[in-house]
């Protein structure tokens, strides 16, 4: 990809947007991700506040990727487990 | 579009070859991916829930590589290639000269040469060589379609009868009718064994070809309309070398489909849909299950073309509609605004891989089988070799084709991946993005795994 697109948006009736890009406008359901988007996408013209936003919702986003990820490799663990059960159960009854 | 039945076909050229047939439970087998399945001590479901299982775990190892920067890097690692333009003109026309020629005697052979499948010219330039053989080119080389493209050829030379401007809100549906109508042709009629019905094909596609390049010119054409180069157009996105305005570049296998951003309409989503369903259809039609079924309701006195018109409609149906729900569920699980319309435009290149995959597994081995005849017809057209002689495939060879169904969705989960990360927000919305997407692949993985599992058999009625 040469350069990020401004995906199309649509807000459901009835819902306010938590927040809004103030450069594309582009609508979020959290602040976190405003900030992020801010940070990601317009690094270059946005503000030193804008910049710290962005910058402790990313340490935000760090910590909850290693809870994530601590399940995902518990998830990875199960599903290999339960391969090697279902695998034995068929080759063991042939 | 095509799609010979290719172990039926591999079976008629080892016959007509006279290939000893003491060996025929060995041969039967030969390019049929039932024979990866004969294993008695892994059962077909298994290995089919093991398929899906791969590529659910995969999705869950991608989910450790969330910086933004390492994805694009990952993604863009290529070089660009030399390639002085005196030496390209000169290349271009050559290529585009003997294609022409060779579509020439594809139709002469067709009318005029031996008539028995395996030993025509036409039969076997089309289906084995140009189908199989080149269109595998196309993804694990480069897309020279264009430049090879026989019909754009003609059609730029002729004169312009209009100057139609192309409808814009036909999109790319015309494309997509074309190409599932392609692929019913095949599978209904025996264009893949006579020679003269398929000229007759072949001229029928030139006529309507030639009249809609020079109504609405050839660029708009062979781009918006004409399925073929539109299979080549997308398969080439997944090849290694890519040929763009800069010149000739080198990147890793797949990366170039999520390279531009440009804006796709809704058929061509549909179109992508199209093109896994079309493979689908042609490996489903060949199970015992679909017999059953066809014989069930022709035998209440339903046309059986009908039957097959209408199976071949109601697949792409669910096929786009499991898509189409994927990209609504994944603005839910992303918790994002970004409409439902646009996700299902992004995602779609994703989807390429899965049809590469699938396509490799139904020709490599067809195309193998096939070349020595291949070779021996294209040096004699008008008078070939009386004793053809076809490669024998080893045990093995089954197995390497179920592991090119399960290698083209890993290549997929991997694009949607990093798609998701060019789209939404921070490290954890990208991820959550996925989880229709990774369903709705378990779900095409399983079906395809499930259909090459099933003992061919001849499908019925047509």
């Amino acid at each position: 990809m040469t350069e990020t697109p401004t995906p199309e948006t649509t807000v459901p009736d009835g819902e306010t947007p938590r927040a809004r890009c103030p450069y594309c406008d582009r609508p979020f359901g959290r602040e976190a991700l405003c900030d992020l988007h801010v940070g990601e996408i317009h690094a270059d013209v946005c503000t030193d506040a804008e910049r710290e936003a962005y910058a402790e919702a990313d340490e935000q986003e760090v910590d909850d990727l290693f809870f994530y990820h601590m399940k995902v490799v518990v998830v990875i663990g199960v599903s290999y487990a339960l391969f090697v059960l279902v695998y034995m159960a068929v080759l063991g009854a042939t | 579009m095509r799609l010979p039945r290719p172990r039926r076909s591999a079976a008629v050229v080892a016959a007509a070859a006279g290939l000893v047939w003491a060996v025929q439970p060995a041969l039967a087998h030969v390019g049929s991916l039932g024979t990866a399945v004969q294993n008695p001590q892994v059962p077909s479901w298994l290995m089919v829930l093991t398929g899906g299982g791969i590529v659910g775990v995969s999705f869950l190892f991608t989910s450790f590589v969330t910086d933004h920067e390492i994805i694009r890097r990952i993604n863009r690692r290529g070089l660009a290639l030399p390639a002085p333009a005196t030496v390209r003109t000169a290349a271009r026309w050559t290529v585009r000269l003997v294609a022409v020629a060779v579509l020439a005697l594809i139709v002469v052979t067709g009318l005029v040469g031996p008539q028995s499948a395996t030993a025509n010219f036409a039969i076997l330039v089309v289906w084995a060589g140009w189908w199989a053989g080149y269109t595998i080119s196309v993804y694990a080389v480069g897309n020279t379609w264009p430049a090879l493209n026989p019909w754009r050829t003609v059609a730029e030379l002729l004169p312009r009868i209009d100057d139609a401007t192309y409808p814009e809100r036909f999109g790319s549906w015309p494309s997509v009718v074309g190409l599932l109508g392609l692929v019913w042709l095949e599978v209904v009629s025996p264009v893949a064994e006579n020679a003269r019905l398929l000229v007759g094909f072949v001229l029928l596609y030139t006529v309507v070809t030639l009249t809609g390049a020079s109504v609405y010119g050839a660029g708009t054409w062979f781009e918006r309309v004409d399925p073929i180069a539109r299979v080549f157009r997308w398969y080439g996105r997944a090849a290694p070398v890519q040929f763009g305005r800069e010149g000739v570049s080198l990147t890793l296998p797949g990366t170039a489909l999520v390279e531009g951003t440009e804006p796709r309409g809704e058929g061509e989503a549909a179109f992508v849909v199209a093109l896994l369903w079309a493979t689908t259809y042609d490996g489903l039609v060949s199970t015992p299950a679909w017999t059953t079924l066809a014989d069930a309701v022709v035998g209440t006195g339903v046309p059986a073309l009908l039957v097959y018109l209408v199976a071949m409609a109601v697949g792409f149906v669910v096929f786009l509609w499991v898509y189409r729900r994927a990209a609504a569920w994944s603005r839910r699980t992303a918790d994002s605004y970004v409409s439902a319309s646009f996700v299902r435009r992004w995602f779609v290149p994703a989807l390429i891989p899965i049809a590469v995959g699938y396509h490799v597994a139904h020709f490599l081995g067809y195309f193998l089988t096939l070349s020595p005849a291949l070779a021996a017809v294209a040096a004699a057209p008008f008078a070939p070799p009386a004793n053809l002689q076809a490669l024998v495939l080893p045990d093995w060879f089954g197995t390497l084709q179920l592991a090119f169904v399960v290698l083209g969705h890993l290549l997929a989960v991997w694009l949607s991946h990093a798609l998701a990360f060019e789209v939404f927000p921070g490290r954890l919305q990208p991820i959550r993005s996925q989880y229709p997407f990774v369903f709705a692949m378990v779900f095409y993985t399983m079906i395809s795994l499930w259909i090459v599992s099933q003992p061919f058999t001849e499908p019925p009625y047509v």
